[in-house]
């Protein structure tokens, strides 16, 4: 007891050690804003995240694994599934008549139920099968992607509803030049006139989910079996939990949350495609570690993921608002990796 | 502890108020910004036309990054975060997709921000019709797709004595140029009642997949006679699948822009006709008129169509042609 309340408190380099990724967002936010003084703004913040939303998703997604010592390679593909699948049951719904509104909602509950069949598959494949989540989740990309591609011959869907992309790239509300407030319509002004919008609806929606499981991860039995798991998995046999169960439970998360990335980009971008989110798998474990989760499992949690998804969503926004090549992402995304495993090994006493 | 970090909070207000004095320009000058569709020698070749023309007319020119790949989801990031930095007055752009590039411009529109689409539009490229949510740009810049998919047809049917099978080898069908490029070819080809055009394939811009996909088709129909390849890559991976499967001659090609590449296959007789847009002019065209109406209030028209340039093996070497080579 009386070593945790002494290392809670900690001195000062030890308290900066465990929170550098904070210290750092800080310090990155006050680099773009000393170079481009438009960087500093509310917009930007809502770009960040708005830009940002498919991989926080993503990066969500591959935590649950990797907390139970697993990885699922499958994500991207998973997401380009979902956004297939769910722009053409759009297209179909409205074809049969109904409201868009209704289509966008049913084709999206709908996609989101047919999501939960790779992370099925996947945990089945781990958890009873034995076989190395590598592997498995590796084979579940190929698959996603084939199934995607018969179903679109090439062809990224189009005609999806207006309103799909109303929804996508609207806000919660609009502050209008006279103080007038209007929920999810944009108010008519004169060009030039500034409206506020303020949050974007993909980044609601993302984050009403997120919440939900770092609600789940965090402070539910079952997240702190997960960790269990990911920590050693032989006593948490022993300890009498339904490891079987639990794994699967984790992969199928991972495969929701990888759809719902898949939703946010058909309304962002209204169409759908099989390579959607194949370029961000990498950013999204990448996000995981920088959050301070070891790959080994045990560790991360919701919050510092989103941190570590953060930090890259800053630098890629931030060196085009400075006007740098963001081919310096990939450099400094690659060093900030290696700085984020040694601090921790510096500093270990992580919450988890 | 407290003191401390009010300490730091403070320093860092500080600078945040300092820091933008240094950033402040002078006088007004119109700035342009720049935003291509696709990291590619065709944009490459605009750009240099549209530096050109800022030069000219001193203009301050913004250009943009280059997207890796074809795509709103490469794109609108890019374009959202210059728009977000901000500093120019007019806004020359390749929309990559037709409807997913409609919310963000608009926004920059509203901003004050005038916008002309260069080599792709959005909606159907008509911004004179009134009651879109489209029409907000000034003016489209860009080839006659259509006509040059019919053109490349009847070129080709000539070279392959107007009978037998072709196939065209396209790379997007979200992105409008190369829609009407092939809805231009298949027209054309329909003309002639001997010739059939056997399949197209869309290979999103992946010179790899072009290959196999021509590979497979020249397999499964090994009369074809003549092939359209929509664009750079699409055009180089068909050439490549005709190379390896040796039928160099006995298959004739057409390529849609004069890529280094392209010409120099049509040097050594790998393909047999290469149509040259104009991408220097568009991009020229595109800051004159943006220029125009932000100096002059012009009228500008809403559709601006540069012509097209035909190379064969007769006049590649010839030196006025040389300018139409994308470089």
């Amino acid at each position: 007891m009386q070593t945790e309340t002494a290392e809670k408190q900690g001195t000062l380099p030890e308290l900066l050690g465990r929170n550098w990724i904070a210290l750092f967002i800080v310090l990155l936010v006050v680099f773009f804003s000393v170079v481009a003084r438009s960087f500093f703004s509310f917009d930007t913040a809502q770009l960040i995240f708005f830009n940002g939303t498919e991989v926080f998703l993503l990066a969500i997604a591959e935590l649950f694994v990797i907390i139970t010592g697993g990885i699922d390679l499958s994500v991207g593909f998973v997401m380009g599934f979902a956004t297939v699948v769910s722009s053409k049951l759009m297209v179909a719904c409205v074809a049969l008549g109904f409201s868009p509104f209704w289509s966008i909602l049913a084709a999206s509950v709908v996609t989101l139920l047919i999501g939960l069949v790779p992370g099925l598959v996947n945990g089945w494949l781990v958890a009873c099968l034995r076989v190395p989540a590598f592997i498995a989740t590796f084979s579940m990309l190929g698959v996603t992607h084939g199934i995607s591609e018969l179903l679109t011959q090439g062809i990224p869907t189009k005609n999806l509803p207006a309103l799909a992309g109303d929804i996508g790239n609207g806000s919660f509300f609009y502050v209008a030049p006279g103080g007038a407030i209007s929920f999810f319509s944009r108010p008519q002004v004169a060009r030039g006139q500034t409206v506020l919008a303020i949050i974007p609806n993909m980044v609601i929606f993302a984050f009403l989910f997120i919440f939900l499981f770092a609600f789940i991860l965090g402070k539910m039995k079952f997240g702190r079996h997960l960790y269990a798991i990911g920590g050693n998995i032989d006593a948490a046999i022993r300890s009498g939990i339904n490891v079987k169960r639990d794994l699967i439970k984790a992969y199928v998360i991972s495969s929701l949350f990888a759809s719902l990335a898949g939703l946010s980009y058909v309304m962002k971008y209204i169409t759908g495609k099989p390579d959607a989110g194949a370029n961000m798998l990498l950013e999204a474990i990448a996000a995981v570690v920088i959050g301070g989760a070891s790959m080994a499992g045990g560790s991360g949690t919701v919050g510092r993921t989103i941190l570590g998804a953060l930090v890259i969503a800053i630098l890629e926004t931030g060196l085009r608002i400075i006007g740098m090549q963001t081919f310096m992402t990939y450099i400094l995304v690659g060093v900030i990796l290696i700085l984020a495993v040694i601090i921790d090994q510096v500093f270990p006493n992580r919450n988890r | 502890m407290k003191k401390r970090y009010s300490a730091v909070f403070a320093i860092l207000l500080i600078l945040l108020t300092v820091a933008p004095v240094f950033g402040q320009a002078a006088k007004k000058q119109l700035t342009f910004l720049f935003m291509p569709g696709v990291q590619d020698p065709f944009y490459t070749t605009m750009e240099k036309g549209v530096r050109a023309k800022c030069k000219e007319l001193g203009v301050n020119l913004i250009v943009a990054e280059y997207p890796k790949a074809w795509g709103p989801e490469y794109q609108v990031p890019i374009l959202q975060a210059y728009a977000q930095r901000g500093g120019f007055d007019g806004l020359l752009i390749a929309p990559t997709s037709v409807d997913a590039l409609k919310a963000p411009l608009k926004a920059i529109y509203d901003k004050g921000v005038e916008i002309i689409t260069v080599d792709t539009f959005l909606g159907d490229g008509d911004y004179s019709k009134p009651n879109t949510d489209y029409n907000f740009p000034l003016s489209y810049i860009g080839s006659d797709n259509y006509l040059g998919g019919k053109m490349i047809a009847e070129h080709l049917a000539k070279l392959v004595g107007e009978k037998g099978k072709v196939f065209c080898e396209a790379t997007n069908p979200d992105a409008s140029s190369v829609a009407a490029r092939v809805k231009g070819f298949r027209d054309g080809i329909a003309q002639f009642p001997n010739m059939k055009l056997v399949g197209v394939e869309w290979c999103l811009d992946v010179q790899q997949k072009a290959q196999e996909q021509t590979l497979a088709a020249l397999q499964k129909d090994k009369d074809i006679v003549g092939i359209f390849g929509t664009n750079v890559f699409s055009a180089q991976g068909a050439n490549q699948a005709v190379v390896n499967a040796g039928l160099v001659g006995a298959i004739k090609i057409a390529s849609w822009d004069a890529t280094i590449t392209n010409i120099e296959n049509l040097k050594k007789g790998v393909i047999d006709l290469v149509l040259a847009q104009k991408p220097g002019e568009m991009g020229s065209l595109g800051v004159e008129w943006l220029y125009k109406y932000l100096t002059q209030k012009v009228q500008v028209p809403k559709k601006v169509i540069p012509g097209f340039e035909f190379f064969t093996k007769d006049n590649v070497n010839d030196p006025n042609m040389q300018q139409y080579i994308y470089q």
